[in-house]
């Protein structure tokens, strides 16, 4: 097994990144004086996306619902600064989590209306993922730029620093997405994934440390001496966008990268690309394993059928 | 008078309270019946072995309360993890008793090849009666939770490590 902590060398992908792009465009907004428009147009970052039960929200350009049948509804967004990533639970309805450009969490309890920030005890930077725990709807993770992962069992109203980022390439990488992904751990909890710059990763929700996703677990392999199943990462250097795991499945992965969307039905052993357009935000339906609705460079986009046919969203 | 007694009675129940809480990690007031290792029933004197091997070998990095080096979850500069505590408020009770006496013995780098760790293999220094009674020191200081959730692990020992 690769040690994900200390020793593995991937190369750097130079290709396009969701938070480079959105870094560039926060700090061109600074550029050009216009400080402002960040608070008339609060929420309108992203790009991000989630399904509340049936529902999707949408943070891009603007904060928008749509409940399927009545088309978009422009939501205001959270006050205090726009959106870089969404995370909802199946068994709280309307509860949105959003992580802000400004830094700290925004909280909605009623489907994108209005929020609340529960940002107490988090550092002054920007959250560039966040997901709420498969099995305690309250508690939430945070990733935060330039420091780790954060951990609230309050809904928000209180964090604790739970993990530093992990270290890839002789340095320490920042975290560009979160997915809660409820398969037992063996020792007494559940995963949680994460995307970096360089690649997949994932730590126990026990946070003993960082490690690469394999198939069974190190001890297993050690003790029983098997001959390891097939592999088949995720391209390697590149930048995860986004990720996902189905609530109904939680074997079943989704990953938006530059490359486009990767699927995987053994929690991140095996993937197999399903579009090959730039995928900036993914989501999955909480009880439909191939429902999944996606932002790429074609526009947002919705699949079916676990990604193997692809049709565009209208927004109007 | 009466806010001056008010103030003894306190600052003598917080003394009690210390004195009773170094005398548990201590293992003065161990119950030994509710500690195992390996399934195995632990007796006061493997946990006193354990606490004192434990203080040569393991309190310089690990804290002479088990309390782990200060902000322990926080990367060195050479990108190794500090050492983390080994009470209730660390992870050492998400591992099972197998797990727990492979990292011991082999140092984190054997049990996770490449890992590198600040922490020795410490088979070639204490025997293996020396590492399971200190693990069983380290145990016999849990909170009744923290030994229930470690003793299922160990029993379903799905791994980890």
């Amino acid at each position: 097994m690769k040690d994900a902590n200390m020793t593995t060398t991937r190369r750097y992908s130079t290709r396009f990144s969701r938070r480079a792009f959105l870094g560039a465009m926060v700090a061109g907004a600074g550029l050009i004086g216009l400080p402002f428009s960040l608070r008339a147009a609060p929420g309108a970052t992203g790009p991000a996306i989630a399904f509340d039960g049936d529902a999707l929200i949408l943070a891009e350009g603007s904060l928008s619902r749509s409940d399927g049948t009545d088309g978009w509804m422009e939501l205001s967004g959270p006050t205090a600064g726009g959106i870089l990533s969404l995370a909802t639970h199946p068994r709280r309805l309307g509860r949105i989590a959003a992580g802000l450009t400004s830094g700290g969490i925004a909280l909605s309890e009623d489907g994108g209306h209005g929020w609340e920030s529960r940002s107490q005890g988090l550092p002054d930077a920007p959250v560039a993922a966040v997901t709420v725990a498969t099995a305690e709807p309250d508690t939430v993770y945070a990733a935060i730029c330039g420091d780790g992962l954060w951990k609230s069992e309050d809904a928000g109203r209180s964090w604790v620093f739970a993990m530093d980022r992990p270290w890839l390439a002789d340095a320490e990488r920042d975290l560009t997405a979160l997915a809660s992904v409820d398969l037992a751990t063996g020792m007494g909890g559940i995963w949680i994934y994460a995307g970096t710059e360089l690649g997949l990763i994932r730590v126990p929700d026990c946070f003993c440390r960082w490690q690469d996703v394999q198939p069974g677990d190190a001890m297993d392999a050690l003790v029983s001496g098997k001959p390891a199943p097939m592999e088949a990462p995720l391209p390697e250097g590149e930048t995860i966008n986004a990720l996902v795991s189905a609530a109904s499945s939680p074997t079943r992965l989704y990953a938006a990268l530059p490359s486009g969307i990767w699927e995987s039905q053994d929690a991140g052993v095996v993937w197999s690309q399903k579009s090959s357009t730039r995928a900036l935000a993914v989501a999955v339906h909480p009880a439909n394993a191939d429902h999944v609705a996606a932002i790429t460079g074609d526009g947002l986009v919705e699949s079916r059928d676990g990604g193997a046919n692809w049709t565009a969203l209208a927004r109007g | 008078m009466k806010r001056n007694l008010v103030i003894l009675s306190a600052i003598a129940v917080s003394a009690l309270a210390a004195v009773a809480a170094l005398t548990q990690v201590q293992g003065g007031d161990v119950r030994t019946e509710d500690v195992t290792f390996l399934g195995q029933p632990v007796t006061s004197e493997q946990i006193a072995l354990g606490q004192e091997v434990y203080a040569e070998n393991c309190a310089s990095c690990h804290g002479a309360s088990l309390e782990g080096q200060p902000n322990w979850k926080r990367r060195l500069e050479n990108g190794r993890m500090p050492a983390p505590p080994h009470d209730e408020s660390g992870h050492t009770w998400h591992h099972s008793d197998q797990d727990l006496f492979a990292i011991t013995k082999l140092g984190v780098g054997g049990v996770v090849p490449g890992y590198e760790s600040d922490m020795l293999a410490f088979g070639e220094i204490l025997t293996d009666e020396e590492i399971a009674a200190v693990l069983a020191f380290i145990k016999s200081t849990w909170p009744e939770r923290q030994r229930d959730v470690q003793a299922r692990i160990t029993a379903s020992d799905g791994g980890g490590s």
